[in-house]
C-alpha cells in the first residue's frame, strides 16, 4: 500500500502541476514524475536476483584464495573452492550486467514516458487520471523493457548468470556430498545412481509386453457368437 | 469498500475449489490420473475427446469455473471427455523421459479409452504444451488418433517474438537441470518475467480498483492459485524439451525423435484442428501457425482468436466461441 500511497501522491503532485502552468513547466514536472518512477522501480524483484532455482549469488561467499597454485593433499578441494569463486565472480558480474540493462529500459522508459505527459494534462485530478497514468507508465515500461529482453545483450547476460549460477551449485554439491561422504551419509549422486539402476530394471520389464500394440478388439457381434441350435 | 469488507472478500475468495464439473478417474499409473467426465447434455455418442494438458501447470484451468470451463462448454455439445492429470513430479521422477511421458502414459491413457469404448481411435486436443505431446503421439501412432486438436501449441520454437526461446538459447540446460528436478517456482519467475509491471503489479491494481463484485474476486483467486500452482519438472523430460524444441527447433526441422523413432509432422494426414491465440505471450501466433506448413495433411483448419494465452481457457468470449468451434468441427467429421 505504501507503494500505491507514493504513487497517487508523486501523480497527483504531476496532475495539479501541469493542470495550471505551461507546456516548458508541465515538461519539467513530467520529468520529476518520471524519475521517481524510475527510481521506484529500480528494486523490482527480478529472476536474476534469484537465479531461476539454479542458486542464489549472494548466498555463501567462497573463501578468498588468490592467484596461489593449488598444491598438497587438500589440491582437489582447493581447486572446487577456486572454481566456485569464479562461478560467484560471473554470476555477479553478471547480475551487475543485467541490473544495468534493467535500469537503461527505465530510462528508456521514463523517456517515452515524460514525452507522452509533457503537455498539459486535458483532465482534473480524479482517480480516473491516477489510473490513466499508472496504466500509460506500465504501457511505456513494458515496451521500454520487451526491446531489451529480445535483445543480444540481455539474452546473453541472462544467460551467463543461469549458467555461472549452475556451475556455483554443482560446485556446493560436490562440497556437500564430500562432507556427507566423510559422515557416511548417503548423498544424492548414490541416490540418482539407485534410481537409474531401478529405472533399467523397471524399463526391461515393461520391454516384453510393449514389443507389440495390444490389438484393440473390434466389437463383436453377439449372434456371432451364438452356436446354431441341432 | 471498507478495508474489512474488502479483506472478508478475498478471504472468501481465498477458498476456491478447482475444478467444477463432476469426473471420475478410470485409470491411474504412479502419479497420473484418467478422468473421465460425467455428461451434462445428451451424449452424442461420437468419438471421445482426451485432453492432454501441459506438464507446466494443472489441468483444472480447463474446468475452472462453471462459467469459465472450456470442458464445461464441450460436455455442453455432447462430447464425451477425458482428461489427463500428469500429478506433481517428485524426486523419484528425475529422470521420466520425454519418450516415458507419450509413448508410455499418454499411449497408455490412449489404450484404456480405446480399450473402453472398444474403438480403434479417438480424438486427442493438446493443450499448450500437451499439444507437443499430443502431436508426437499423433506420428507415432496414427492409426490411433481420428482427429487431432492443437491449442496454443507452439511447434516452430524460432520465430522472432519467442522471447523464451531467445532467453534459453545460450542457458546450458543439462547443468541448470543437473540430474534434478526444476522447481516450479523457478518456471514462474521465468514466466513472469516475460512482461514484468502487468503480471507483478498492473493486474493488482486491477484487482483493487475494480468493482468489488465476488464473483469477480473468485474467479481472479482462482486463476491466482492456478498461475502459481506449478508442478516441478521431471528434469530428464524438461531438459528434453528446451533442449530439443526451443534450442534445436526440432520439431519444425522433422529431426525429433521419441522413443527411437523419427517424429516426421510432414506424415500426419488426419484432420486437424489448429487453434492460435493472437496475444498469446508466450506462444506467439506465428509459433503455432508454422504447423500448416510443416503437416501433411489435407484437412487443416486454423481458428484464430483475438485472446492472450490464458485468456483462450478462460475468457468470457474463449467460452462463446471455442467449445463451439470444437464441438462443429469434431460434428463435421
Amino acid at each position: 500500500m505504501d507503494a500505491a500511497d507514493q504513487f497517487t501522491a508523486a501523480a497527483r503532485a504531476f496532475l495539479e502541476s501541469t493542470a495550471s502552468v505551461s507546456a516548458p513547466g508541465a515538461g519539467e514536472a513530467a520529468q520529476v514524475f518520471s524519475d521517481f518512477l524510475r527510481e521506484r522501480f529500480g528494486d523490482l524483484q527480478m529472476p536474476w536476483n534469484s537465479g531461476f532455482g539454479a542458486g542464489v549469488a549472494r548466498g555463501a561467499p567462497p573463501p578468498p584464495l588468490g592467484d596461489l597454485p593449488a598444491l598438497g593433499a587438500t589440491r582437489e578441494h582447493q581447486q572446487r573452492w577456486r572454481r566456485m569463486a569464479e562461478a560467484a565472480r560471473r554470476m555477479d558480474d553478471a547480475q551487475r550486467r543485467l541490473q544495468r540493462l534493467w535500469s537503461d529500459a527505465l530510462r528508456e522508459a521514463a523517456a517515452a514516458f515524460t514525452a507522452q505527459i509533457s503537455q498539459p494534462q486535458p483532465s482534473a485530478v480524479s482517480a480516473e487520471a491516477l489510473r490513466t497514468l499508472y496504466d500509460n507508465w506500465v504501457d511505456c515500461a513494458e515496451e521500454a523493457y520487451a526491446h531489451m529482453a529480445h535483445g543480444e545483450a540481455f539474452c546473453n547476460a541472462l544467460a551467463e548468470f543461469v549458467n555461472a549460477s549452475s556451475q556455483w551449485r554443482g560446485e556446493l554439491q560436490a562440497s556437500t556430498e564430500h562432507i556427507a561422504k566423510l559422515l557416511d551419509l548417503p548423498t544424492r549422486s548414490e541416490i540418482n545412481t539407485l534410481m537409474q539402476r531401478l529405472k533399467s530394471v523397471e524399463e526391461l520389464l515393461r520391454a516384453a509386453p510393449k514389443d507389440s500394440e495390444p490389438p484393440i478388439a473390434p466389437r463383436r457381434k453377439r449372434a456371432t457368437r451364438r452356436k446354431a441350435k441341432k | 469498500m471498507s478495508a474489512a469488507g474488502l479483506h472478508a472478500t478475498f478471504a472468501a475468495g481465498s477458498h476456491c475449489a478447482t475444478g467444477c464439473s463432476q469426473k471420475e478417474a478410470i485409470w491411474e499409473s504412479g502419479k497420473l490420473k484418467l478422468y473421465r467426465y460425467r455428461p451434462i447434455a445428451r451424449p452424442t455418442g461420437g468419438v471421445p475427446l482426451l485432453i492432454v494438458y501441459a506438464l507446466v501447470n494443472r489441468p483444472y484451468m480447463m474446468d475452472l469455473q462453471e462459467d469459465r470451463s472450456l470442458i464445461r462448454g464441450l460436455l455442453a455439445k455432447g462430447v464425451d471427455v477425458y482428461l489427463i492429470d500428469w500429478g506433481y513430479p517428485d524426486g523419484a521422477d528425475r529422470f521420466t523421459t520425454l519418450a516415458e511421458y507419450i509413448d508410455d502414459y499418454l499411449a497408455n491413457c490412449v489404450n484404456e479409452i480405446l480399450q473402453t469404448h472398444r474403438l480403434q481411435a479417438l480424438n486427442l486436443l493438446g493443450v499448450c504444451q500437451g499439444g507437443v505431446l499430443s502431436l508426437c503421439y499423433a506420428a507415432l501412432h496414427p492409426q490411433r488418433v481420428r482427429n487431432l486438436i492443437t491449442m496454443v501449441t507452439p511447434v516452430d520454437f524460432h520465430t522472432p517474438a519467442d522471447l523464451l526461446s531467445k532467453w534459453v538459447s545460450r542457458i546450458d540446460v543439462a547443468a541448470w537441470v543437473n540430474d534434478g528436478n526444476v522447481s516450479g517456482d523457478a518456471l514462474n519467475q521465468l514466466f513472469l518475467s516475460l512482461m514484468p509491471f502487468r503480471l507483478t503489479q498492473q493486474k493488482y491494481v486491477d484487482l483493487l480498483t475494480g468493482s468489488a463484485d465476488r464473483a469477480r474476486i473468485e474467479n481472479f483467486m482462482r486463476v491466482e492459485q492456478w498461475i502459481f500452482d506449478s508442478p516441478d519438472q521431471a528434469g530428464t523430460a524438461f531438459r528434453e524439451f528446451v533442449t530439443w524444441l526451443y534450442q534445436e527447433n526440432r520439431l519444425a526441422l522433422n529431426r525429433l525423435e521419441i522413443a527411437g523413432r523419427k517424429i516426421n509432422l510432414r506424415e500426419l494426414q488426419l484432420p486437424i484442428l489448429n487453434l492460435i491465440g493472437k496475444r498469446d505471450h508466450l506462444v506467439p501466433p506465428d509459433a503455432s501457425a508454422a504447423l500448416q506448413r510443416l503437416v501433411g495433411s489435407a484437412d487443416y483448419t486454423a481458428l484464430e482468436f483475438d485472446l492472450g494465452h490464458i485468456g483462450m481457457y478462460i475468457s468470457a468470449r474463449a467460452q462463446r466461441e471455442v467449445p463451439a468451434a470444437i464441438a462443429n468441427w469434431l460434428a463435421s467429421r
